[in-house]
């Protein structure tokens, strides 16, 4: 998309959450990492001599809960410098922002984004992402299998995210918390309501069932929460890991 | 005591969290690094560990980051070997993807995919071109010969020449120069797409050969291929339940059964088989439950590396299709 000025504006509309990332009320922004290119066609614009670039919420998740959060959206990011642990990479367009976030350009602020996929077209396009951008550490692997890329992740990490669409996405989710994740840090579970097995009670009691279950796990639930407004069937489960107990 | 391992470092580790022994990767270096973590991903050890653990048979060997190791000064990772793992762990993802296409149910998904999508173009093609010269040539009975007819259309110079070599009357109406060049031009694209049928099944019978012995003999290849790929995969094919095998590729019809109520469908692609195509009608629901019970045996013997089915086994399979067909020999009274 072309690139347009910022119409005189000295930054990107919204508050600023992050050195990198500005929240509007409809809007997200992060400032570009690789400046002068597009990852999936999203918007760019100069704004006071840097280049940001827009976040799409109908295609990232994280966007979209950014967006719709009631309690506290900041903490759904995590901070410039953090190791993180993305599963469910996919094509890495929500990856590229979080890499905006917490790498920023020739990864200044040396954070590192392991990303892991099981599928070879999702890793290809991944893998592409990686080279332009350091920081990214792309996993040909299944999120199930914790052995395959326990060796990726040496120490826990402050932040998880699971955007994986297959049955037991929450035994999974949850094992990974345990075995990777910090106590006191953020683990964001998308959950797709098609992926589990269809109880009579519907979607909500669904949810709710999940939520429990996260709860059980010694993980605090933030908040559910619902983005269906631009992912149908969608909710996004915000959880911070519970200090030792 | 513990042995902490990673890729470039091993140490053995007591319960107060002192290292006792340690022993660094002397000179680290991309390449090798793919390899190491290629094979810690496997379950595999480093050079480094196998000797800590040669030296220290009663430690619990670990990969760092595993949860009972306990709080130590573990060797720190450099800003260098941070570069080396970064660089290594993205030729690892490379690796991974090229051994990707070492997957024979992706190549024939494509294959497949493809195959279908030439087919249709080819019998548009030729069905257009069978009726472009009836128009011209009304005389003209083509019957079976549609294939023929695109390349005797191609070796043509003019309508009347086509009408000489298919021994019929000239015809009454010439086309433009132009318009005969374009139906010359149509015929050679069938007879191109024809040729390039013909070789992706040719492909798709050697892949299907290899990758699923057992059922290309029993069903033979192309359908075999077909099932696979609407079962995306011979691991999951050979997991379905054979009433599923029963029904791929008939999903409108069974999902509108458990919607609506509609009869159940009683084969799906596995109707194309000629046990159960040429056979009446009464037979055909019995017919393809045998056949997808035994198929969903030969996939597993595919899948599961097992000794791929002869002829022995399919004659088998033949008598009690024989078997059933004979016990029914009339149509069931309304």
């Amino acid at each position: 998309m072309a690139k347009r000025s910022g119409k005189g504006r000295r930054n990107p509309p919204g508050r600023k959450v992050n050195e990198n990332l500005r929240l509007g009320s409809r809007e997200v922004w992060t400032r570009n990492a690789d400046s002068g290119k597009s990852v999936y066609g999203e918007t760019r614009r100069d704004f006071s001599g840097e280049e940001w670039r827009r976040w799409s919420a109908n295609r990232s998740k994280i966007c979209a809960g950014l967006l719709c959060a009631r309690e506290n959206p900041d903490g759904l990011i995590p901070n410039s410098g953090d190791d993180i642990l993305y599963l469910g990479a996919g094509h890495g367009t929500t990856i590229s922002h979080l890499h905006d976030v917490i790498c920023g350009p020739e990864n200044i602020h040396s954070g590192r984004i392991v990303g892991v996929d099981i599928a070879p077209r999702c890793l290809r396009d991944l893998t592409f992402l990686a080279k332009s951008r350091k920081g990214i550490i792309p996993v040909l692997g299944d999120a199930r299998k914790y052995a395959e890329w326990q060796i990726y992740v040496p120490n826990k990490v402050n932040w998880i995210f699971q955007d994986v669409a297959q049955s037991a996405q929450v035994d999974i989710f949850l094992g990974a918390c345990q075995k990777f994740l910090n106590h006191g840090g953020t683990a964001l579970l998308s959950l797709k309501a098609a992926s589990e097995r269809w109880t009579k009670e519907g979607e909500k009691a669904l949810f709710d069932s999940v939520g429990e279950k996260i709860a059980n796990s010694g993980l605090e639930i933030v908040e559910a929460v619902d983005i269906s407004r631009y992912e149908e069937n969608h909710v996004l489960f915000h959880c911070v890991k519970k200090a030792h107990s | 005591m513990w042995l902490w391992y990673d890729w470039r470092a091993a140490a053995i580790v007591n319960q107060d969290g002192l290292i006792i022994d340690i022993i660094e990767w002397s000179k680290p270096e991309v390449k090798q690094a793919t390899y190491r973590i290629d094979a810690i991903r496997n379950g595999g050890l480093t050079d480094e560990a196998e000797v800590l653990a040669q030296r220290f048979p009663e430690a619990t060997i670990c990969l760092a980051g595993s949860d009972e190791l306990p709080e130590a000064d573990y060797p720190e990772m450099t800003a260098e070997l941070n570069e080396i793992f970064e660089e290594a762990a993205l030729g690892l993802a490379e690796l991974g993807l090229s051994r990707a296409a070492g997957d024979s149910d992706r190549r024939l998904e494509h294959l497949q995919k493809a195959m279908t999508e030439v087919r249709d173009i080819t019998l548009s093609l030729e069905s257009r071109l069978v009726e472009w010269v009836g128009l011209f040539l009304p005389q003209v009975r083509f019957e079976r010969n549609r294939v023929q007819l695109a390349s005797t259309v191609s070796q043509s110079d003019g309508l009347a020449d086509l009408a000489h070599k298919l021994g019929v009357e000239a015809p009454e109406v010439e086309p433009e120069t132009s318009e005969w060049r374009s139906l010359k031009g149509h015929a050679q694209s069938a007879m191109t797409f024809r040729g390039q049928l013909d070789r992706m099944e040719a492909a798709v019978r050697t892949i299907a050969e290899s990758h699923l012995p057992s059922l290309s003999a029993l069903l033979g290849p192309l359908l075999a291929s077909k099932l696979c790929v609407s079962a995306h995969g011979r691991e999951r094919l050979a997991r379905l339940p054979s009433g599923t095998l029963q029904v791929l590729g008939a999903e409108k019809a069974f999902f509108s059964h458990l919607k609506t109520g509609t009869p159940p469908p009683k084969h799906g692609h596995i109707f194309s088989h000629p046990w159960i195509s040429k056979s009446p009608y009464w037979v055909r629901g019995k017919i393809s439950r045998t056949l997808a019970a035994k198929a969903s045996i030969a996939a597993r013997v595919d899948a599961y590396d097992g000794e791929p089915w002869g002829q022995e086994q399919v004659s088998e399979v033949e008598s009690r299709v024989n078997e059933i067909k004979s016990s029914h020999p009339k149509p069931p009274r309304k």
